[in-house]
């Protein structure tokens, strides 16, 4: 009896002494963790590392700032390899071993949806930085790239009007970004009264190189004396051989415009642009955009990340991901998801442009849309922006998805009909 | 009516002296404010044809500067300016009217006015009356190439006017070719028009195409008897040249037949016409059939409630009844008969020209596979080792080339060192290769091929290490840039021909050391039978050593060549490593003039699928890889197989 009182004792005073240590070391070091799921290394790291780059100068920024509700942020930053199954592992790992609040991360499409069942499964939070094909939108990601409606409709109307393109090549890299861009397009383009044979339609695979025969393609579709153009949905490193051939064949930005949607000032930067002057992009964000915010913004990369870097669109996607889900977290007072999801929708922010952006219930945001030319230097003239659009999760210009809509603040739903105003699925599996 | 036309005329009449007199630039350039501001293709003419106009001193320096996106708008007044770099980052303002300086100003109280490609290229043709004969041949060339873009009725009588005062041969004869293209558009009388329609006969050019196809532009027309005083193409057959319902359709859209009503109206009819239980006397229990709901129908046509059902006979009555035809839209039959005709000839040449790009195209292509593949055709085909690695000596080579040029800002300088010094740089990683591994797993090619690919993710993996992941440029010198241009059908850049007279270069040299040297004689003594070879006094460790390190060295110069064409990435090689095994085993193994005939193969049959088959570059590559597959069935040894003893199993 006396041996299992003092036992009893003792237990409890083990007990106290391990919880008040405990708490004593938790409240000690106590932060918030910010997941980071950027390739650092294979195919795509030419992109994301900088990404990745964004979200530590963010966060260093922040903390200089005194963090967020009196904590510091913490970054976790793990390394999907451009392996996308590798993506779903590492956002698991993320969410259940270091138990981070938020995640910043992904480029292609195709790592995202990779990613989507862990999150939905595990009520996890992203912020999905890049612009990409639309036709999603999940409860769980914030989507504050560009949809298309914010990046490849505004650029086929510009050569439509502004440019007077008659004739349309839709190249593209052979994955699910380039193809839907191009369904979607050529539905538009028809809608618009260009003919089927007018728009002509080419895939290649990853890092192709021998573009010759495609550019002389491209050249004798203006034999029936239309003005053509080129839309461009190629990614990655082929971009170097594709505007390589095309300033050896003397093409003039004047005579075949092409505008890009993946290639802007990062990728230029590997390349000598003078033969590519005047050729166009459609972002939403070019560095070379006028506003003191966005000086601001570049001085301190530069000085964070070395005097030649540039800044680009997805950057500018981050930040204002990042700015949003800080405030968003300060008005919910908790890093809580559902409670910072909820304080998401409607947050406002300016962007780098000038303008402000705002998160709308689809969890898209309402961005300008810029047209650049490329200059000499790899930087953009910016020719034509236009008031913020708002995103549209799922396009208008495809039957099948016209009728449906997202919501998530009054339908509560991301993949709602309005025919037969049901719900169609709330998650985003497909 | 007429005396409106008066009015109108005497306003304008009275208005025109007062624009002359203004002649002030600013004052014009202030009244279209807001379009200089945020011009579009769309809103600019009445801007430019105000300016021209005006005919004020400066008119043309003024749409020069600002094509030139050299314009500048001050933000507190609206006001334009010239501006020139002052001391003090400051900038200098220059009035447009005068010319005289206006003051300093900071570069954040200014705009510069960047107008878009399709503004320009109206501006340059509104520019192109004052360029036409300036005295400066740049100018003349900049007005012509404008023209080329973008021409209008105007331009013919100024382009004839500028021709007899052009000294310029060579722009005389590209004002006079663009001066028959523009009549061919423009040109008053038919014969001009004919005359110049024929001259065209056999010219590849696009810009003629361009001009003669929208003379051919046709619509499908629906008449009631055989058409007569229109252009007609030909007479179309309903059900054999056009569909009897897009026909119908014709008739429909033309007013001349009763539209169809679709199904779902003719229901919604139905349902509205529904009377104590019964549609045009039928009840509605009754209505679960087609036909059923056709009488119901029909009885409520017959009284007039709904517009009447078209019927299958009436269709076929009305398709009867007339006659459909394409027509042209250009009504002069003798300039589409011309045009027909030159089209027809030009079509002619084309397709020949067309058959010769492509072939250039595949030898071009073939080059390239020849020369990354030809150090494997060393490594794998003669000594029979299995490089995985094979692709990162390309890229070795390929970033020695990048290397280099960060120290030897002469592009050709940079070129000329770079190809000697890839060549060391890989033969040196080729033989500590040869050295380190593939030495101790001689004659285990299941592991040999494991520890090569194994080294070469290694390889990949330092590149990114050392240059990033970001492609680097590798930037070909001056005289490699552009293409040679035999007309706008044929045409191969530059570099291009480079890389294939290098990979001619190699084929000699490499038949050269192989068959008229001491180590030729040497490599191909040992790798038909090493052990005699040791016998005779031969080292086959050191042969070894060496023929591997040529290959690799050959490897680096193709990655030299590659980069200057595609990009410099830590992926170069593993592209090309594939293709390179391919061109060997295909060409067959051991043999250099294999190796050639593999490339030749596999690069004309990549450009010959990708012509058949042009929306999908990779589909072609796969059909390129079945038939090679099926190629090697019939002939494993490849296309130039070895005979006898050398064949050495």
């Amino acid at each position: 009896m006396k041996f299992t009182t003092t036992l009893k004792i003792a237990g409890a005073a083990a007990f106290i002494t391990t919880t008040v240590l405990t708490h004593a070391a938790y409240a000690q070091e106590e932060t918030i963790k910010v997941g980071v799921l950027h390739s650092l290394s294979g195919t795509m790291a030419i992109s994301e590392t900088t990404l990745k780059d964004t979200v530590l100068m963010l966060i260093e920024q922040q903390n200089a700032k005194g963090g967020v509700l009196g904590k510091k942020l913490e970054a976790v930053v793990v390394d999907p390899a451009s392996d996308w199954p590798l993506f779903a592992e590492k956002a698991r790992e993320l969410l259940t071993v270091d138990k981070v609040a938020v995640m910043f991360g992904c480029w292609t499409s195709v790592s995202r949806k990779s990613v989507l069942p862990v999150i939905e499964e595990l009520n996890g939070l992203l912020f999905y930085p890049v612009q990409y094909e639309g036709e999603e939108s999940s409860k769980n990601v914030f989507y504050t790239g560009a949809a298309p409606n914010q990046q490849a409709i505004p650029a086929t109307d510009y050569f439509l009007e502004e440019l007077g393109v008659e004739k349309f090549a839709l190249l593209g890299t052979d994955y699910v970004y380039p193809r839907t861009t191009n369904k979607i397009l050529e539905q538009y383009l028809k809608d618009k009264g260009i003919a089927e044979t007018d728009i002509f339609v080419n895939y290649t695979p990853f890092g192709h190189s021998d573009w010759s025969k495609i550019v002389a393609d491209v050249v004798a579709l203006g034999a029936d004396g239309k003005k053509v153009g080129v839309i461009s949905t190629i990614n990655g490193d082929a971009n170097i051989g594709f505007y390589k051939e095309l300033a050896a064949a003397g093409i003039s930005a004047d005579d075949i415009p092409v505008v890009a949607f993946s290639v802007g000032e990062e990728e230029l930067s590997g390349l000598d642009t003078t033969n590519l002057v005047g050729h166009l992009a459609a972002w939403n964000y070019f560095q070379s955009a006028d506003a003191p915010v966005n000086a601001e913004f570049i001085k301190e990369w530069k000085a964070f990340a070395g005097e030649k870097r540039v800044t680009n669109d997805p950057m500018e996607a981050t930040y204002i991901g990042f700015n949003m889900w800080v405030n968003a977290v300060e008005a919910a007072g908790t890093t809580d998801v559902d409670a910072v999801t909820t304080a998401m929708v409607g947050q406002k922010y300016p962007n780098l442009t000038g303008t402000e952006a705002e998160m709308l219930p689809n969890h898209h945001l309402t961005k300008p849309v810029l047209i650049g030319e490329i200059q000499a230097d790899g930087q953009f003239d910016i020719v034509s922006q236009t008031e913020p659009v708002p995103g549209d999760a799922w396009t208008d210009f495809l039957p099948e998805s016209k009728v449906l809509e997202s919501d998530w603040v009054e339908l509560k739903c991301g993949m709602y009909n309005t025919d037969t105003k049901t719900c169609v699925q709330l998650n985003s599996n497909y | 009516m007429l005396r409106i036309c008066l009015v109108l005329i005497a306003a304008l009449i009275a208005l025109a002296p007062a624009h002359a007199q203004e002649g002030n630039l600013n004052t014009v350039l202030e009244a279209y404010r807001a379009n200089i501001e945020k011009p579009s293709r769309t809103t600019i003419t009445p801007v430019l044809e105000a300016l021209v106009e005006s005919q004020a001193p400066g008119v043309a320096v003024f749409l020069e500067k600002w094509r030139e996106k050299e314009l500048w708008q001050r933000k507190s007044d609206g006001r334009f300016f010239y501006v020139s770099k002052a001391d003090g980052g400051k900038l200098m303002l220059t009035d447009i009217a005068t010319g005289e300086e206006a003051g300093l100003a900071d570069a954040a109280e200014l705009d510069n006015l960047k107008p878009n490609s399709g503004v320009r290229g109206v501006i340059a043709a509104a520019l192109v009356q004052f360029q036409l004969s300036d005295p400066d041949p740049e100018r003349r060339l900049q007005a012509l190439t404008a023209l080329e873009r973008d021409a209008n009725q105007s331009h013919l009588s100024i382009l004839r006017a500028a021709i007899e005062s052009e000294q310029d041969p060579a722009i005389r004869t590209r004002k006079e070719r663009l001066q028959r293209l523009l009549t061919i558009k423009f040109g008053f009388d038919q014969a001009t028009r004919v005359a110049a329609i024929e001259s065209f006969a056999g010219d590849p050019g696009v810009d003629a195409r361009a001009a003669l196809n929208p003379l051919l532009a046709t619509s499908i027309q629906a008449f009631d008897a055989v058409p007569e005083g229109v252009n007609v193409a030909r007479i179309l057959t309903p059900g054999r040249d056009i569909e009897a319902d897009a026909a119908y359709q014709l008739l429909v859209d033309a007013g001349k037949a009763r539209p169809i009503v679709p199904l779902a109206e003719r229901k919604q009819a139905l349902v509205t016409n529904i009377r104590d239980g019964r549609v045009g006397g039928l009840p509605v229990a009754e209505l679960v059939t087609q036909e059923a709901r056709d009488r119901a129908y029909l009885a409520l046509a017959a009284d007039g409630s709904v517009p009447p059902l078209v019927t299958a006979d009436e269709r076929q009555e009305a398709v009867a009844g007339h006659v459909f035809a394409e027509v042209y839209a250009e009504p002069d039959a003798a300039l589409t008969e011309a045009a027909e005709e030159t089209l027809a000839d030009i079509n002619g040449t084309v397709g020949v020209y067309r058959f010769l790009d492509l072939a250039l195209d595949g030898l071009s292509l073939a080059s390239i596979y020849f020369l990354a593949a030809i150090g494997l055709a060393i490594t794998f085909g003669v000594m029979g080792v299995i490089n995985m690695a094979h692709g990162e000596f390309i890229m070795i080579g390929a970033y020695t080339g990048y290397v280099v040029q960060q120290f030897i800002p002469n592009y050709t300088a940079s070129i000329l060192v770079a190809l000697p010094l890839a060549f060391a740089v890989a033969f040196l990683a080729g033989v500590a290769l040869e050295r380190l591994v593939i030495r101790h797993l001689a004659h285990r090619p299941l592991e040999t091929l494991l520890a090569t690919f194994g080294i070469s993710i290694a390889l990949q993996q330092i590149a990114k290490n050392i240059f990033g992941t970001q492609a680097r440029p590798l930037t070909s010198p001056s005289w490699l840039d552009g293409a040679w241009v035999v007309n706008d059908v044929v045409s191969i850049s530059y570099i291009r021909i480079a890389i294939f007279v290098l990979a001619l270069v190699f084929l000699g040299l490499l038949l050269f050391i192989l068959n008229r040297t001491r180590l030729g004689l040497e490599v191909r003594a040992v790798t038909q039978n090493p052990r005699m070879a040791s016998s005779m006094g031969i080292n086959p460790d050191r042969i070894n050593m060496l023929t591997f390190g040529l290959g690799s060295g050959i490897a680096g110069i193709a990655g030299v060549a590659i980069g200057l064409f595609a990009k410099v990435t830590s992926e170069l090689g593993s592209g090309y490593i594939v293709q390179s095994f391919m061109t060997v085993v295909v060409g067959g193994v051991g043999n250099i003039w294999g190796t050639l005939a593999g490339a030749g193969m596999i690069g004309s049959l990549q450009k010959l699928i990708e012509f058949f088959n042009p929306s999908n570059t990779l589909a072609a590559q796969t059909y390129m890889i079945i038939f090679i597959i099926i190629f090697i069935q019939f002939r494993p040894k490849g296309i130039i197989a070895l005979k006898g003893r050398a064949a050495g199993d």
